[in-house]
């Protein structure tokens, strides 16, 4: 009996040698034993619904270990969502956090197109659910700055059976190219009352931050600019244009620094702050995959 | 109609509760709280999709083990232990038998199932979710792999009243797999363009038992409902076939000779 152990043990040593004779745990990480998802649901003999369970997790799992070691690559998060849409593409989640895995440049793959291509999916296979309307509306506005196609997925949705009345709204705005602070704001609140994933709940809440913070710039710049009007000059400082009558107190950002006021009357953040200011996109983006 | 039938078939459950059949029922409840523990910790979104999935998978695929490896030997084991002699030395036609056994398996089949989806019901709990109106298409799902199971073990009777057990295994394991593919197969040949090999898969996808239609775990699991015409027509459809393999089985096996 004691010999029993001590096998299992040689056996662990031996199969330790083996793996590092043939391949890396890492090689094999990147690698997926079959990757046509038509194949992969013809093998699955009728249970494909638990299959795309599976490599759901599968997905849900790379991501966040990519994540969490800050690996910038994320080769195989679409051939997995792929694989995965096919086997059910009733399997709501896999849209909407699918799609802020790959569309996401700092915390995903950095591909919104493949992530307007995932929702895209979705909403041919699930018509009547309007949360789909909503990422594609996002996905079209945020990542494309295409006010026309987001106006269209809004408005879409909200003429769905449980469609909410804010995606009217939304696709008003959307009408008037009105690519507003104020319609961030909107979006990436949505994002976060709507995601219970807390890698996504806590981008949201960075870029909402961020976006506050940049609309408290803006309105600091305008009050600015007031007080160039009378006074024939920008303020020296926040406590120049405090004393002027403009602002009561001292604005601060969301870590709580005050704001930083140039001569040139631009509001800036505090170099201490971890705030970080949304960028949008300045170069065309690529056009969408149909 | 004698009552030997109903003799035989509580024998036969009665046997498989000896052989510790049912605890398969252990591992299926260690898997569902493994499933509810895990997912919620590991996956995103799915919880209650996963429970159901996994719920029906394991009913379908333990049921199916099952059906084949115990209905493959149901007959040739009597025949092995020389007990058939003593059997139908008494007043039970052959055909008897065979229904007896049949229904014995079966009737093992539907309380294995009835306590996994007693487990099922308590993992759904387990993760939170109340029933609500769509889990209703959870039980019809059930029902339709019970008529599939139903089916299997009528064929893997039917091999095993004339072949050994590991030939009927691979016979039945392989009739099931065709019967899943069916309609690949006759859309297969409806792409050759050509006469008779569409001709041929067009007469294989009727011939073969189609166990796509008993299949709805999908729609179960996204609380779907299931048109209440394809409840009746599977359980038509599973009836005649299975009659159909039992009367086919009762004749072979009433003309085999068992010196």
């Amino acid at each position: 009996m004691t010999a029993v152990p001590l096998l299992f043990v040689a056996l662990f040593v031996l199969q330790k040698l083996i793996d590092a004779r043939t391949r890396t745990e890492a090689q094999a990480e990147e690698e997926l034993l079959l990757s046509s998802p038509s194949a992969i649901k013809k093998m699955s003999l009728g249970y494909d619904g638990l299959l795309a369970d599976v490599y759901w997790t599968r997905a849900v799992q790379y991501y966040g270990t990519r994540l969490g070691e800050h690996r910038q690559t994320y080769n195989l998060l679409w051939p997995l969502l792929d694989i995965t849409t096919t086997l059910d593409p009733k399997i709501i989640p896999v849209y909407h956090f699918g799609a802020i895995f790959l569309a996401e440049p700092v915390v995903g793959a950095n591909r919104p197109d493949l992530a307007l291509k995932l929702v895209k999916r979705g909403v041919a296979a699930n018509p009547t659910v309007w949360g789909l309307y909503s990422d594609l509306g996002f996905l079209y506005y945020w990542h494309f700055r295409d006010y026309k196609d987001a106006a269209a997925a809004y408005l879409a949705g909200s003429e769905t059976p449980q469609g909410p009345a804010w995606m009217k709204i939304m696709a008003a705005r959307m009408n008037q190219k009105l690519g507003s602070i104020d319609t961030s704001l909107m979006i990436w609140s949505q994002i976060y009352n709507s995601h219970t994933d807390p890698n996504i709940r806590k981008l949201a809440l960075k870029t909402l931050r961020g976006l506050k913070a940049q609309k408290d710039e803006q309105t600091i710049e305008g009050l600015a600019d007031q007080y160039r009007q009378r006074f024939g000059h920008y303020p020296a400082s926040m406590a120049a244009l405090r004393e002027a009558g403009y602002v009561r107190g001292v604005p601060v950002d969301p870590d709580g620094y005050p704001y930083v006021l140039g001569p040139d009357g631009k509001a800036s953040l505090d170099p201490h702050s971890t705030v970080i200011i949304p960028k949008v996109p300045t170069t065309p983006p690529p056009p969408p995959v149909n | 109609m004698s009552a030997m039938p109903g003799v035989v078939a509580i024998n036969t459950f009665r046997e498989a509760v000896r052989d510790r059949v049912l605890y398969n029922l252990v591992f299926f409840a260690l898997l569902m709280i493994g499933a509810a523990i895990i997912m919620g910790q590991i996956s995103i979104g799915i919880e209650r999709l996963v429970i159901v999935n996994l719920g029906l998978s394991a009913i379908s695929i333990f049921g199916l083990v099952m059906a084949i490896f115990i209905g493959v030997g149901l007959v040739y084991k009597e025949i092995e232990k020389r007990t058939l002699y003593s059997l139908l030395a008494k007043p039970i036609r052959r055909w008897e038998f065979l229904v007896g056994k049949y229904a014995g398996l079966v009737l093992t089949l539907v309380i294995n199932t009835a306590f996994m989806t007693l487990g099922l019901a308590a993992a759904l709990l387990v993760v939170g979710r109340p029933f609500a109106h769509g889990d209703g298409s959870i039980l019809i799902a059930i029902y339709f792999i019970l008529l599939s199971l139903a089916l299997v073990t009528a064929i893997a009777i039917f091999f095993s009243c004339f072949s050994s057990p590991m030939l009927s295994t691979l016979f039945t394991l392989g009739i099931y797999i065709t019967g899943i593919f069916a309609g690949d197969i006759r859309n297969f040949g409806a792409l050759t363009k050509n006469f008779f090999l569409k001709g041929a898969t067009s007469v294989l996808y009727y011939l073969v038992p189609n166990f796509h239609n008993f299949n709805s775990i999908a729609a179960a699991a996204h609380g779907e409902a299931i048109p209440l015409a394809l409840i009746w027509q599977n359980t038509l459809y599973a009836l005649m076939y299975i009659a159909l393999l039992l009367v086919a089985s009762s004749a072979v096996f009433s003309r085999r000779n068992l010196k």
